[in-house]
């Protein structure tokens, strides 16, 4: 038999290819959950000089997947000690860390020219699009990648060969319209969000789009133009809710937790009761009083037994204590920042936490919502992804193969993997459905884009009729369906079409769901989702990746002047955008958004 | 199936807050009772290359309550290529106690141990120690016995490895693997307070779960391997199956045969080899050598850094799933091929 001849073997790589990796320039955008496992892949198949930049420091909640940190490593540069780690096990590769933004000008066009190859291991979108965007001006090939708890995927984009990041429109940031955190919340993120303005509102930076108190010129409210203009009087007269501001207002009273509750769980529900056409179909909220709860025989807190302290949900009680207490402690860093001060929320400084907490749960039980236990609202208030370990391992090998690929010149094998539910990595490829007419025309297709034209036509207009044929062709399983067409007069109201006839023969199949056999194409049916995927948008068949997490204490300092941005809409992760922006950004920028499958 | 999930093997019920806190991105993905469950687990690691590495981080970061680094080995300078745990220096050391210090680092609050017997020398109560058991650069006679042995008594088997661009992995959890997965609450609609007051009727609510208790069988490692190939439904299945797993029948000759993994400097009479016994294995099975063309010799050499994450995590993913009983495991191959990037799971084994 002949033996295929190959050049020498350095390990497991053609001794050409080992070569080239010695030789190449790489540059790492991040040192987080893909980062770490990322360079240590990097270094191990041979790659020698690695350029890797990352603005955070190390938090706690990093180790249980960015291996190359540990406990004595809390509140250091990612960049800096993922560097030295790998430099332990491998002393010879020549690495270079930035503690620094990637957006910092210092990073031009030039800097990416000296570099064959990006890899992102970000977590936001503007962070994205930079790197896309300085990647296509420098020309220099670029690997997308993003995970999110069991999910993640990876990207090739080349200028020229590929479509860049931006080419597609990415689902934006989910946001609220003001009445219904003002007015009308159904749903507990409404809740949150209004608690985060309240937060900003009495001890942070006030913000005219991040009203609380509630909304007269709700277009709802009105039975007829004339009332909404009587309402708007009325309002002016009533408790001073325009005219001054909700801070001047609390600072009047002295901070005074009583006041507070009860202006904002009994009054302002009040007042939004008088609003009666709102709740002609909903159910109306039900205004709390400060002085009632006192005298409800307080429950004992249970003591939290085998479940985490944070998981606990309290009663009314308890979050009117926690209200209080929370309340008078920003009160007490308030007084000690001094004049004018203004604090900045963070999910990681506890009585910011315990605030946010205690305004939506009671919120929420003003309008009959099952309240939430902080540790719930933390992951809605923080944006908080879970995140393990080995989705980014399982990732950052797959962004090093493609790597080997680009290296190689090998553009046309670069494929996007994605990883979905049941570790099936699907490579994208098309699956199509045409008519069994030999013509080959392709009526509806898995590769985006590529049968838009066809999604409002009618199958007549394809010449498709009683009797004819479809044939759906799946290339990764060579697997092939075919669909006879026919007419019916006989179908229910409202059902379109109807499927019968035998299930058709598959593969020997798992117990396990079958779906992951399937080419995931972005069909929704074939990802089940993880379980925190709450804050998902429905219809969202884009995987992952954007985590914008609120900041933790240590993290680098927002810059000024991205402070001033004035939005329409009420976003679920305001705060978090400032952080990020290290330099200006146009005010429309999309915001990073969370979507999960 | 009430018994089979009742209690985690925690000693002790309570998550301290060091834990909470270094644990809080994964218990917000698998919840706290998964995570009690992995601390009261012990499981036992076979072979400390590139492949055990990455297991071996994947089960220390998630947080088992002890891990045994079991390797019999010494270390070289091409057994330390894609191997992270184990410094520079340390050619001639034992491969697991040359990995010690790094996978402790990993996280103080498991318990990481060292064995440097060969695996072979073990009796069969030394495995009944582990709640699971993975198998790296193991015989194929080892871990048939070891499957044999371990699968009856609930102890969940694991065998991978990595052959140059391509790797496996196989699980047998038992006749009976009882697991539960999360699903949304399908509400009926009620006038209670509920996450919504709307008064409209919510089919599936999304911010409610429940929990759907399941059960799965598997079948022995020695007859996922001894799939007859001869009759037709077998021969029909064919076209569908991936050529990765004749290819680790031929690497699993090749190291019974040669006692070693194929070797970077014995590559010639290596790939003479394998191509014979390509042939010799396809033939015994009645199939044709078409199944896995020529070029299958010059990528199963060595360890691919990258191939050993990929399956290193999957591999470590199933072990989290199998010990925290929850979500649906693979059942019972995965197949990776670095070249072409894409990983299958498949069933082989009697239904």
């Amino acid at each position: 038999t002949e033996v295929p001849t190959m050049a020498q073997l350095v390990g497991p790589l053609r001794k050409e290819l080992a070569d080239s990796l010695f030789s190449c320039r790489v540059l790492v955008v991040g040192a987080g959950g893909i980062g770490c496992e990322l360079l240590k892949n990097l270094v191990l198949t041979g790659f020698k000089n690695i350029e890797v930049i990352d603005l955070d420091t190390i938090d706690v909640s990093n180790l249980n997947r960015q291996f190359l940190f540990q406990k004595k490593h809390v509140g250091k540069s990612k960049a800096q000690v993922a560097k030295e780690s790998v430099l332990r096990f491998c002393p010879s590769a020549n690495i270079t860390a930035y503690h620094d933004s990637i957006m910092n000008p210092d990073y031009n066009v030039e800097f990416f020219r000296n570099f064959q190859l990006v890899m992102n291991a970000l977590d936001n979108r503007a962070a994205r699009n930079h790197v896309n965007r300085m990647c296509l001006a420098a020309d220099i090939p670029l690997i997308e990648s993003g995970t999110a708890g069991y999910l993640g995927q990876v990207t090739v984009i080349k200028k020229g060969q590929t479509e860049c990041y931006e080419c597609q429109p990415k689902p934006t940031q989910k946001t609220f319209p003001g009445c219904t955190i003002r007015n009308t919340p159904s749903e507990p993120i409404h809740c949150i969000v209004w608690a985060k303005y309240l937060f900003n509102q009495l001890f942070g930076e006030e913000d005219a789009d991040q009203e609380v108190s509630p909304d007269t010129a709700d277009p709802e409210a009105a039975w007829n133009p004339a009332d909404a203009a009587a309402r708007a009087t009325a309002s002016d007269q009533d408790g001073d809710i325009k005219r001054v501001s909700t801070k001047e207002w609390a600072r009047s009273t002295g901070y005074d937790p009583v006041k507070l509750f009860n202006k904002l769980f009994k009054d302002d529900i009040m007042y939004l009761l008088t609003m009666d056409k709102l709740w002609k179909k909903r159910k109306a909220p039900l205004p709390l009083d400060w002085t009632e709860i006192q005298q409800i025989e307080s429950s004992q807190e249970e003591a939290c037994g085998t479940g985490l302290k944070d998981q606990q949900v309290l009663g009314v009680q308890g979050y009117t204590q926690l209200f209080r207490r929370s309340v008078e402690t920003l009160r007490s860093q308030l007084i000690e920042k001094g004049e004018g001060a203004e604090l900045v929320w963070d999910k990681d400084d506890p009585p910011a936490m315990d605030f946010v907490t205690a305004a939506a749960n009671l919120r929420m039980n003003v309008f009959s919502m099952n309240m939430k236990s902080r540790f719930d609202v933390k992951s809605m208030a923080g944006n908080i992804i879970p995140a393990i370990a080995t989705t980014n391992a399982v990732i950052a090998g797959l962004i090093v193969l493609e790597a080997l690929k680009i290296l190689n010149s090998d553009f046309d094998q670069c494929r996007t993997v994605s990883l979905r539910s049941q570790s099936n990595l699907m490579c994208t490829r098309p699956l199509y459905v045409q008519i069994e007419d030999g013509k080959g025309t392709i009526l509806i297709s898995s590769e985006e884009g590529e049968t838009e034209a066809n999604n409002n036509k009618f199958l007549s207009d394809f010449g498709i009729r009683n009797g004819s044929r479809l044939q759906a062709d799946d290339f990764l399983q060579d697997y092939t369906l075919l669909v006879n067409v026919i007419h019916s007069e006989e179908l229910e109201k409202d059902v379109e079409f109807e499927v019968v006839g035998d299930a058709p023969d598959k593969a020997p199949a798992p117990s396990a769901p079958e779906e992951g056999k399937n080419i995931a194409n972005g069909n929704k049916d074939s990802a089940q989702p993880s379980t925190s995927s709450k804050a998902a948008a429905e219809d969202d068949d884009v995987l992952i990746i954007d985590s914008d997490e609120e900041p933790s204490s240590s993290t680098m300092e927002a810059s000024p002047e991205s402070s001033n941005r004035k939005r329409k809409h009420h976003d679920a992760d305001d705060a978090a955008s400032k952080r990020k922006r290290l330099d200006q950004q146009p005010a429309d920028d999309d915001e990073d958004i969370i979507a999960l499958d | 199936l009430a018994l089979a999930l009742s209690r985690p093997r925690g000693e002790d019920n309570i998550i301290s807050e060091e834990e909470a806190a270094q644990y809080d991105r994964q218990i917000r993905l698998w919840g706290l009772d998964a995570q009690k469950r992995l601390r009261g687990s012990r499981v036992l690691l076979v072979g400390l290359r590139g492949l055990g590495a990455e297991v071996a981080k994947n089960l220390i970061l998630a947080g088992v309550k002890g891990l045994t680094l079991l390797d019999h080995e010494q270390v070289t300078e091409e057994s330390r290529r894609a191997q992270f745990l184990i410094p520079v220096d340390a050619d001639g050391q034992n491969q697991a106690q040359a990995s010690l210090e790094r996978a402790q680092l990993l996280n103080p609050m498991v318990e990481v141990k060292v064995d440097t017997d060969a695996v072979e020398s073990k009796l069969d109560d030394f495995f009944f120690r582990f709640d699971a058991v993975c198998l790296t650069r193991c015989s194929k006679d080892l871990m048939v016995r070891v499957d044999q042995l371990c699968a009856s008594r609930n102890i969940k088997v694991f065998c991978g490895d990595v052959y140059g661009y391509h790797g496996y992995m196989f699980s047998d959890l038992g006749q009976e693997h009882h697991y539960v997965e999360e699903k949304p609450k399908v509400v009926k609609g009620s006038n209670e307070a509920n996450d919504g007051p709307e008064a409209k009727k919510r089919k599936v609510d999304p911010n409610e779960t429940t929990m759907v208790k399941k059960t799965i069988s598997f079948c022995s490692l020695k007859e996922a391997l001894e799939v007859d190939w001869t009759n037709e439904k077998a021969k029909s299945s064919l076209k569908r199956t991936p050529a990765d797993y004749f290819l680790l029948q031929v690497l699993l000759k090749f190291r019974t045969d040669k006692g070693r993994d194929p070797q970077p400097d014995s590559f010639a009479e290596d790939s003479q080899l394998l191509l014979q016994i390509r042939d010799d294995v396809l033939e015994t099975m009645g199939l044709s050598s078409e199944l896995l063309p020529n070029t299958f010799v010059s990528y199963c050499f060595s360890e691919m850094a990258p191939v050993c994450a990929v399956v290193g995590g999957v591999l470590g993913q199933e072990i989290v799933k199998a010990l925290s009983q929850r979500d649906a495991p693979h059942r019972n191959f995965f197949f990776f091929d670095g070249l072409k990037g894409s990983g299958v799971v498949d069933y082989f084994g009697s239904k």
